[in-house]
């Protein structure tokens, strides 16, 4: 176990850097997502293109090549802000696609009824949705949204390669170092990414019994 | 009572078509303020369609609709802004399902109005009360029975101070037993002199409470008359067939 | 295992024929480049030996790095890697009765060393390949053939680094393992980046994305000497890394061959010129062969 004991810090750093990468690319997917999802659904037929073509190329789009795109392509046109930066804008606008995809699906478990009763009230669009629409939606959305942030989690281990010393990279060193304790490695990082993954799925229970309708 | 200046709501030569389908043909519409007129006719003929048009929940293809002189706007702020003028209750009463009943009729006063919440919750449990369901003000809308959710869906429009108040069938989806506690309540907000159109099957509220009827056929208005009048000697053959069949029993 | 007078002996056989040859054709011009050539030996290994079973089969297979320069890289087109690792393979064929061109070059990475030993994917490994116990504990490491240290590669026009002491807060990368990473991260407070080739790495210097490369001195001057005037080493060494060959440890006699191997090119002169051809390019001296870690049995 001395891979543990010796390194614990190296490798605490390494899930840090791990849930920095998924709190930016989250955060990104969940408003771009949302935009996204708005757009498809708004009564402007021109957003509602925008958010179809959006939703089309980001979720058809491997990861990797997004991650490609972002480490080598975007710095080849001056839009270079770092590592972390770039591969957050890959993994956000990649996870938006889907985070838009179960949110517009939650918007249509809700009932047409709640938003003509929020503009009969005189909200605007963006109030209704605020207000009224979002909040139930996001509740139904709350079990798909879980998968698209679980699957994000593991996504990060992507970056391992692209110059984020992440939970993955760190496990790499530690292979080459400690050869003969591979298997423990292994199991203790994965176990690493399990609890991220279990505090998730807590949070989406949470959620899910917080917005309940009676 | 009838102030006949500037009607509260005037429909000028308004068509509609679903499709081939030609729901709204030929309207031609006044209600002046403090008026109470409700709308009759059989099913499809058209009666809640208008409705829904005068706060733009449906579009029109031809015509005018002015409320309070004004001339509905297309989508924007300012149709936003009338659509807080213009109440309206609706058939499967659409409460916010996550707001508390307190806060559905909170909610328009505070996001569209601007007002304090404070204010805005002392007039709520004002309007509570004055229907009948502030014992329920902490509950969700699930908790409550149909009568008790469309009488807060009634003081939700008021709590937006509209000068028009719209009913969309608003007995429809009720119960029996609860109909005349949501009746009672809209032949209160009569007497106090609210500007309304009513879409409904009540009979006894259009005598009771209206200052005229409307009779809808086909996406047309074949008449109008006072309630007194329209029920004792329609002119119309449609309407005397439609009241044939539904006074019969 | 051939005694060093046998090996002499050898010598002077080769020289011979070398001699003899010489009218002919100079079989080494294919080899064009600088490398040292090594005398291949008619040996001898006990029945039963894996020595005995290479020579038999006339083949080994090596596992080197394919991008470190100087010590262990494969250029694009090429079938050949070069560099000091490359040479020291040379260099234990040789000793096992076998050509340069007998050798089966397979390219191994930091994180498949210790597998590919295991599965026989390779007979050895050297590939910048530090003797540690953990790594004794699943493959054989003999040696070491070679002694640096973790130390640090900047631009060429950058003073802002002189040591470990100067990389609080800069953003260093790193490949091989857990170690480097820790001593810059938790020792001198750099922020360490991540990738899985030192090409990367070097790559991200060169544009600027990162501050510093830290590994074993060695390779970065592999990497300074191919990026003359654009990168340099800087700073003492701030570990101490022993390079070994890896072999596995189903075949234990395999250590005493090697250490013997290695014995040999630091007393005859090819480990010096092999340093020479590769490492040694940029100026660098060799220095005194390391002190060998006798072999456990």
């Amino acid at each position: 176990m001395d891979w543990l004991t010796d390194n614990y810090v190296n490798i605490l750093r390494g899930f840090g850097e791990t849930l920095r990468l998924l709190g930016a690319s989250g955060a990104l997917a969940l408003v771009l997502g949302t935009l996204v999802a708005l757009a498809r659904v708004s009564p402007v037929p021109i957003l509602r293109g925008v958010g179809t073509f959006y939703v089309t190329i980001f979720r058809n789009t491997p990861l990797l090549v997004l991650i490609l795109i972002a480490y080598y392509g975007l710095p080849e046109i001056g839009i270079d802000f770092g590592f972390f930066i770039n591969i957050s804008l890959a993994m956000g606008t990649y996870t938006a696609a889907f985070v838009a995809e179960a949110i517009r699906s939650g918007f249509n478990g809700v009932p047409l009824g709640q938003a003509e009763a929020a503009r009969a009230i005189g909200m605007p669009f963006m109030t209704s949705m605020s207000q009224v629409v979002l909040p139930q939606a996001f509740r139904l959305v709350v079990p798909p949204m879980a998968s698209v942030y679980i699957a994000l989690t593991k996504n990060t281990s992507l970056a391992a390669t692209f110059g984020i010393a992440e939970a993955t990279f760190r496990m790499r060193g530690l292979f080459n170092d400690y050869a003969s304790q591979m298997i423990q490695i292994f199991v203790g990082i994965s176990l690493g990414y399990i609890l991220i993954v279990a505090v998730i799925s807590w949070i989406a229970t949470a959620f899910e019994r917080r917005w309940a309708v009676a | 009572m009838v102030d006949t200046a500037t009607p509260m709501v005037a429909m000028r030569g308004v068509q509609k078509w679903f499709g081939e389908l030609h729901v709204l043909q030929d309207i031609d519409f006044e209600v002046a303020a403090g008026e109470v007129v409700v709308v009759i006719g059989p099913s499809g003929s058209g009666k809640s369609t208008l409705c829904r048009t005068i706060n733009r929940l449906e579009t029109i293809d031809e015509g005018t609709i002015e409320v309070d002189g004004k001339k509905l706007p297309a989508e924007g702020k300012q149709l936003a802004e009338l659509r807080a003028d213009v109440g309206m209750v609706f058939q499967s009463f659409n409460l916010f399902a996550h707001k508390t009943v307190l806060e559905n009729v909170t909610l328009g006063p505070i996001k569209v109005r601007g007002a304090k919440k404070s204010d805005a919750e002392k007039r709520a449990h004002e309007l509570l009360e004055r229907v009948g369901v502030e014992a329920q003000a902490a509950k969700l809308p699930a908790q409550l029975s149909g009568g008790q959710q469309q009488r807060v869906a009634i003081a939700r429009a008021l709590a937006m101070d509209p000068k028009v108040m719209l009913f969309d069938e608003p007995t429809s989806a009720l119960d029996p037993e609860m109909i005349k506690e949501v009746l009672d309540t809209m032949i209160d907000l009569a007497k106090g002199g609210m500007t309304m159109i009513v879409v409904t099957h009540e009979m006894g509220f259009a005598r009771t409470a209206a200052d005229r009827v409307v009779f809808m056929s086909d996406g047309r208005i074949v008449e109008e008359n006072t309630p007194e009048e329209f029920f004792t000697n329609p002119r119309s053959d449609r309407a005397k067939d439609f009241l044939g069949k539904i006074l019969k029993h | 295992m051939t005694s060093i007078k046998a090996r002499w002996a050898a010598v002077a056989a080769a020289a011979a024929l070398t001699l003899a040859a010489c009218g002919d054709a100079g079989s080494s011009d294919d080899a064009s480049d600088d490398t040292p050539e090594y005398e291949v030996e008619d040996v001898n290994f006990d029945e039963g030996t894996r020595m005995a079973e290479l020579n038999e089969q006339g083949s080994v297979k090596i596992g080197v790095k394919f991008d470190q320069p100087g010590i262990g890289f494969r250029a694009a087109g090429s079938d050949v890697p070069t560099g000091f690792d490359a040479e020291l393979g040379k260099i234990l064929a040789a000793d096992l009765g076998l050509e340069p061109g007998d050798i089966e070059w397979v390219e191994t990475i930091s994180a498949n060393r210790e597998q590919f030993l295991q599965n026989g994917t390779v007979d050895f490994v050297i590939a910048s390949y530090s003797i540690t116990d953990d790594r004794r504990q699943v493959v054989g490491q003999a040696g070491p053939y070679y002694v640096t240290g973790q130390s640090l590669l900047v631009a060429a026009d950058d003073d802002s680094i002189n040591g470990p002491d100067d990389l609080e807060g800069k953003k260093v990368c790193s490949v091989t393992g857990s170690t480097p990473i820790k001593l810059i991260e938790e020792e001198y407070g750099a922020t360490p980046a991540g990738f899985d080739t030192y090409s990367e790495c070097v790559d991200q210097l060169l544009n600027g994305s990162v501050d510093a490369v830290t590994t074993d001195a060695a390779i970065l001057l592999g990497y300074a000497a191919e990026n003359e005037g654009e990168l340099k080493v800087v700073g003492e060494p701030f570990s101490e890394e022993r390079y070994g060959v890896g072999y596995s440890q189903d075949y234990p006699e395999l250590c005493e061959f090697i250490n013997e191997s290695l014995t040999e090119a630091f007393e005859d002169g090819d480990w010096e010129s092999a340093f020479d051809a590769t490492l040694g390019k940029g100026g660098s001296e060799a220095g005194d062969p390391p002190a060998l870690d006798p072999c456990q049995s």
